[in-house]
């Protein structure tokens, strides 16, 4: 009876998270670690996603209306360095990659009315196309704006017939009214999760990684499990001094890993490499 | 030396002479004999001025494009409002604030008079509770307009299911829908409760159709002393209910805003700035509806003169203390200096809605003070332009709150300054306007939008009390 | 037991009423009594109704059940929902969040409040109910009614009282 389990399970049930050593025993928590120093900010993760999750082409029009639907964005800042600026105008510009950051405490979580966006156990920001009602409460409220919302029915506008054929199969194709994001290729973890489990074992570090981290021709992203000391990313972490849990990191010199917006308390996945150089902000 | 002063100077006893007991203007007048109320109410229900068919069309008219413009948005989309990333909800949740604003001060304003005993409330509270609760319907309908899948809209609702799938209770959305719920439903139950002796007049002197509804609706009520014992504890508890809910309401509607971490939102003192914004805009639509109905009904005799007076007096209370919120949220943003949100508030007064801000600066603020001239609280014109002014005040005031921090919050890569609603948002948001209107003055049309019996407590008091002072 | 039959009297203003009544309560008839006189007025008049004995309200009864089993009730249906959700984990707040179940759990109390205080009245109100038939349309306007039940035999000297006191009319029950 739902009293009784409420009763029985009550302290779990108050549990804050995220807690230090959340994910010790727990096999998966994805994570991701983008070097900006070593982006072009050549947009191939961009096309890629576009392909791997079936985002529609929204067009010019759309596109200027600030309707497109972007998992992964490729931003461009300039006057870091005044200096260059002076010499050549239109060079010195800083790239940031930025799609969902599957924040622990993520704020679009909490304020949706339906539940249709929740935490998975491995630690992502999972989003129900079915339940969603599209009252865009979760955008409103994510200080990274990375929830696209299908504005329009776009399907039979991004892929008239034939195009309908190149979709992936694996992946939902969004009708209007829903609200969508990065899903980390939630597809693709499923799948391998799968795998390593019919043959008893943990996905491998490297097994399994997302379509932008794929398709980056310098290996700017890296994609893993935090949950296995060894991968790649939760070395990088370790080196890095960032901690999940912790809402401020050590700032030390030689260290480049910052988490965007750690000070809102949301605790992002996604660790940015990238000397912070103004410290005070 | 003397002790026997004599304090009184002949000066003194020529001022005491003319200061004469002179009788205020009474609220309503005193020889007003209670078949005559009966008469003049229930006549408004039958024959209004032409006026009222010009008001009833005109809003037929923008209701019917609202709808039209809603069908088009359904059928193609929410990208018909051009609303985009950062601006998700545009002029939809803003309008949805307006209204539930409005309807707060109808159940509010008649609660709390009721407990204070304030009896000039008699003639205006049936009306005012009236445009409660059809405020409250049409802020229900921007709940629904706004939704990406409106045909979904119940998930929302917490209903029982083989799935244990639940709303999220953690969300602002959901207390919404449960403080609006609750509220409409109490709304319309001290509205109904208030108006059973009044149909009991309706059906005693209605025929045909009519006296049916009038019959079902009165339930017999037939007057008795035990009926009206219970009925005046009723009506006060009701009364003693309502009150903190009408102010539990509207401070869950900001914590919409206020529980997010948006720059701008994110305020301590939303929640009592929200209520009395909400009481503000409230208090102008009933100096509105006085008017209107004072003329479209004739009731020139129980909407008098001075009740406006106290009304106006009111209102220019609760704006002055609406002024002071005001200035002290701009003031604790920026007395607490974070970056973020002093860029947001720059922002605001700034830049491209500005014009929004300043706006409402102009209505909302400034322009109550127009209220302390007394030509314009005696010309009935120019105070009803007043008070549609003071009221798009506040709805500007919705907006300045929800657009800019969209175009300029804590994300650079979103600042969008460029962003205006297209056609459907606007034709939606008018239509809304035509939506309340309609279903208020079909309301006044059908039920009497002044409360007989009260009015007849009103004048029984009133000759009661001058009887007893000898006059 | 014998059947009881009604009288009606209408009366242009409460003192006129009241002196009535004054009157009824000095005599005593065989069956008639005091609790069965029924005022009947456009407006309320606690001080006639007094005259008339102690005739409690209880409807405030109803409101403290209303509002102790509300949000009781709404605490724990809000609470057993969330702890049985499937999808439990979010945006790193407990499963059961005390704030947000504080707020709803007001509203429930509130909610319940008013809906058993309006079910209280219509029970204090004898209401959805029949008109007596003896129902005259003027004590919605501006008269002021007395009903009486009493014996037939009685009524006559009933009538004869309530008649001392410019009644603008009497009504009688007819015989059927």
């Amino acid at each position: 009876m739902s009293l009784s389990n409420l009763i029985k399970n009550w302290s779990t049930l108050r549990v804050k998270r995220p807690y230090e050593d959340q994910y010790k025993d727990k096999d998966y928590k994805w994570a991701m670690v983008i070097d900006l120093d070593t982006c072009t900010g050549c947009n191939a993760c961009t096309t890629a996603c576009y392909a791997e999750n079936n985002l529609p082409v929204v067009g010019k029009e759309f596109f200027g209306k600030g309707q497109a639907m972007h998992w992964i964005r490729i931003e461009r800042y300039w006057g870091e360095n005044e200096e260059m600026e002076g010499k050549f105008p239109d060079r010195g510009a800083q790239f940031l990659p930025m799609l969902c950051q599957q924040c622990e405490a993520a704020p679009c979580e909490v304020v949706c009315p339906v539940g249709a966006t929740h935490h998975t156990p491995d630690g992502l920001n999972s989003q129900v196309y079915n339940r969603c009602v599209g009252s865009r409460y979760c955008s409103a409220n994510c200080p990274y704006k990375v929830r696209y919302f299908n504005w329009w029915q776009y399907p039979e506008r991004a892929w008239p017939n034939p195009l309908e054929q190149q979709l992936n199969p694996d992946v939902t194709v969004r009708s209007k009214g829903v609200m969508e994001k990065c899903t980390f290729c939630v597809q693709r973890l499923t799948e391998a999760k799968n795998r390593a489990r019919t043959e008893g074992r943990r996905v491998a570090d490297g097994e399994v990684t997302t379509a932008c981290a794929q398709a980056c021709p310098t290996s700017a992203i890296t994609f893993g499990n935090l949950a296995d000391d060894k991968s790649e990313v939760a070395r990088i972490w370790a080196r890095q001094k960032v901690d999940l849990a912790k809402d401020k990191q050590d700032k030390e010199e030689d260290l480049r890993g910052y988490r965007i917006f750690e000070d809102l308390r949301t605790y992002p996945s996604i660790v940015y490499m990238e000397r912070v150089r103004n410290f005070e902000a | 030396m003397s002790h026997t002063v004599d304090l009184h100077t002949p000066e003194d006893k020529d001022i005491h002479i003319e200061r004469k007991f002179v009788p205020k203007p009474l609220d309503i007048d005193r020889e007003v004999s209670w078949a005559k109320i009966n008469k003049d109410v229930l006549r408004s229900l039958e024959r209004p001025r032409p006026m009222f068919w010009v008001i009833f069309v005109a809003a037929l008219a923008l209701f019917s494009f609202g709808v039209y413009c809603e069908i088009y948005q359904y059928q193609n989309g929410m990208g018909a409002a051009d609303l985009n990333n950062p601006q998700v909800w545009g002029l939809y949740i803003a309008t949805f604030i307006f209204w539930i604003g409005m309807g707060h001060s109808g159940t509010l304003l008649s609660a709390l008079l009721h407990i204070i005993h304030a009896d000039w409330r008699k003639p205006i509270y049936r009306y005012s509770e009236a445009m409660t609760t059809f405020s409250l319907l049409t802020a229900a309908l921007f709940v629904l307009i706004h939704l990406g899948r409106i045909w979904e809209f119940y998930y929302v609702v917490a209903y029982p299911n083989e799935r244990w799938v639940w709303p999220n209770f953690s969300s602002p959305l959901v207390w919404d829908a449960t403080a609006i719920g609750t509220y409409l439903t109490s709304s319309l139950l001290f509205l109904y409760t208030g108006m059973v002796p009044d149909l009991a007049i309706c059906r005693d002197n209605a025929r045909g159709v009519r006296k049916k509804l009038y019959t079902f609706l009165s339930m017999g009520w037939q007057g008795t002393d035990r009926q009206w014992a219970n009925f005046r504890v009723t009506y006060m508890t009701l009364a003693c209910l309502l009150m903190p809910l009408a102010v539990s309401v509207h401070s869950i509607v900001s914590t919409d805003f206020a529980v997010s971490q948006n720059p701008g939102w994110h305020i301590t003192s939303f929640p009592p700035y929200f209520v009395l914004g909400a009481l503000y805009s409230g208090c102008a639509v009933i100096i509105t509806l006085f008017i209107v109905l004072r003329y479209v009904f004739r009731f020139e005799e129980y909407m008098t003169m001075p009740i406006l007076n106290k009304l106006i007096k009111m209102t220019f209370a609760i704006a002055m203390v609406w002024n002071y919120l005001n200035l002290i949220e701009y003031a604790t943003v920026w007395y607490g200096d974070n970056e973020v949100a002093k860029a947001q508030f720059i922002y605001k007064i700034t830049g491209t809605y500005a014009p929004v801000f300043w706006g409402m600066v102009l209505c909302s603020t400034v322009l109550p003070f127009a209220l302390l001239i007394k030509f314009v609280r005696t010309h009935m014109p120019t105070l009803l332009v007043v008070s549609l002014l003071l009221n798009l005040g506040m709805w500007l005031e919705r907006v300045q709150i929800i657009t800019p921090t969209f175009a300029h919050s804590q994300y650079p890569w979103t600042w969008t300054a460029n962003w205006f609603p297209s056609w459907v948002q606007w034709g939606i948001v008018a239509g809304s306007f035509g939506w309340f209107t309609m279903l208020f003055m079909l309301y006044c049309k059908i039920f009497p939008a002044i409360s007989m019996y009260e009015v007849k407590e009103m004048v029984h008091d009133q000759s009661k009390m001058l009887k007893a002072r000898g006059q | 037991m014998m059947k009881k039959s009604h009288t009606l009297a209408l009366f242009n203003d409460f003192e006129e009423a009241g002196q009535a009544i004054r009157d009824l309560k000095a005599v005593s008839l065989p069956g008639f009594r005091m609790e069965d006189v029924v005022i009947k007025s456009p407006i309320e008049h606690p001080e006639l109704s007094e005259m008339l004995g102690d005739r409690p309200v209880y409807v405030q009864w109803f409101t403290l059940g209303g509002v102790l089993v509300g949000p009781l009730t709404g605490l724990i249906l809000v609470a057993s929902a969330q702890a049985n959700f499937l999808l439990q984990i979010r945006g790193g707040r407990p499963v059961v969040p005390v704030p947000p179940d504080m707020v709803l759990t007001y509203e429930f109390f509130i909610l319940s409040g008013v809906l058993m205080t309006v079910l209280g009245c219509f029970i204090g109100w004898k209401l959805p109910g029949r008109r007596s038939p003896l129902y005259n349309a003027k004590v919605s306007e501006d008269k002021i009614g007395l009903l009486i039940k009493a014996d037939p035999l009685v009524i006559p000297k009933i009538n004869e009282i309530l008649a001392r006191h410019k009644p603008i009319e009497i009504m009688g029950e007819d015989r059927r």
